[in-house]
């Protein structure tokens, strides 16, 4: 593991994205920003987790808990323009995300929820969602033109739940 | 018709408040992920136990969520109880949530968010503990509006500097009040003019931030 991902003075850049969840996605969202030269700081509770970067990997990881606010200060969550929560519990994305939102006044706020049941809730608070399912779901629509169109995506408005 | 109240994880915390909302005449139904500690909180008669977990909306939604009247999340993850509460009001209509939360940091961050009251079981637990450490003969009887007014009583030692002092030459700070003296059998709503007795208990109303300046002067005891 390179010692200087933790190093502090790399904190000092203008601002960063925050990536919540060094899984799957996390890993390659943080990796694919790193590339192209954006600051980053991953977060995860479990230090093996970083393992997923890239050796190239440039921005900050940190081990520690986001659903605790002293580790989000810790991070200079303030300075972050955008908090993206991808862990693999919904309810820990809900939380670190209006944390970031209200807490700390963060704009441009993502999470990934695996129930889509629950987006309806969350849009109210200006949070973005992104639900795997329901994205899945678009892409068999389209990759599956024998099953009548407009079908599936009555499904999906179904389960989103009636947001009026 | 009876008040429903929702008691949405935790186990231990669950029984006690079940059997004493279920005494005092409220419909009770316990939510519960855990299979075995359903079993054994549905032992308990007139308990209603749903097994799932209630930060699901199709969990709440099978308990029948939009007819209970008070939802309590008591389990010890944060950000299940932050969850559940939310969707209690936003989905189900629950006129009241409580929620239990275990980083005190977080409790304003609770109220944010639409929970009606939330409460910090360490940090309650450590404010008893030190109050009873650190004086004895004080009690804190209430506080109220989240612990930024504290209703105290105070014992009155022989030794203590305010004996014999009418209450006008105290010097209390602002903030600081006494509402009223406990001497024997009578209580006396005081005046100005007030003696203070030894052996008198005083009830003190105070901020949070003057209660250990008024219970130094009035004990002559602190740090």
């Amino acid at each position: 593991m390179n010692k200087a991902k933790y190093n502090k003075s790399q904190k000092k850049r203008e601002s960063y994205t925050m990536v919540v969840g060094c899984g799957r996605l996390g890993a390659n969202l943080a990796n694919t920003l790193s590339d192209i030269g954006e600051g980053v700081v991953v977060i995860d509770k479990n230090q093996e987790s970083f393992r997923k970067l890239s050796p190239s990997f440039g921005g900050i990881a940190l081990e520690g808990d986001a659903s605790n606010m002293t580790v989000l200060e810790h991070a200079d969550i303030n300075r972050a323009t955008a908090v993206i929560s991808l862990t693999n519990n919904d309810n820990t994305n809900i939380m670190v995300a209006q944390l970031a939102k209200e807490m700390f006044g963060i704009e441009q706020v993502i999470a990934r929820l695996y129930d889509p049941e629950c987006e309806c809730v969350y849009e109210e608070f200006g949070i973005s969602t992104i639900c795997p399912a329901v994205l899945s779901m678009k892409e068999i629509d389209k990759l599956l033109p024998t099953i009548p169109l407009g079908h599936l995506e009555e499904a999906i408005q179904e389960d989103k739940g009636d947001k009026a | 018709m009876k008040k429903r109240v929702f008691l949405i994880g935790g186990f231990n915390k669950t029984r006690t408040l079940a059997d004493s909302l279920l005494k005092k005449g409220y419909e009770v139904t316990a939510i519960n992920a855990d299979r075995n500690k359903c079993e054994v909180l549905a032992q308990k008669k007139q308990l209603n136990v749903f097994c799932g977990d209630g930060s699901k909306p199709f969990v709440l939604e099978d308990a029948d969520a939009y007819n209970a009247d008070i939802a309590i999340a008591l389990s010890e993850r944060d950000e299940d109880n932050l969850v559940t509460c939310e969707l209690c009001k936003k989905k189900f209509n629950v006129k009241k949530t409580v929620s239990l939360v275990s980083d005190a940091k977080k409790t304003n961050f609770f109220y944010k968010m639409g929970i009606d009251s939330v409460f910090c079981a360490v940090s309650a637990i450590a404010g008893i503990i030190e109050q009873h450490a650190l004086l004895e003969e004080m009690s804190t009887l209430a506080t109220l509006s989240q612990g930024r007014v504290r209703i105290t009583q105070i014992e009155i030692a022989k030794s203590a500097p305010v004996v014999n002092k009418k209450l006008m030459e105290l010097k209390l700070p602002h903030g600081v009040i006494i509402g009223c003296v406990l001497r024997g059998e009578r209580s006396i709503v005081p005046r100005g003019n007030t003696r203070v007795h030894a052996g008198d208990e005083l009830v003190v109303i105070s901020s949070d931030e003057h209660e250990s300046d008024a219970i130094k002067l009035l004990t002559g005891k602190g740090e």
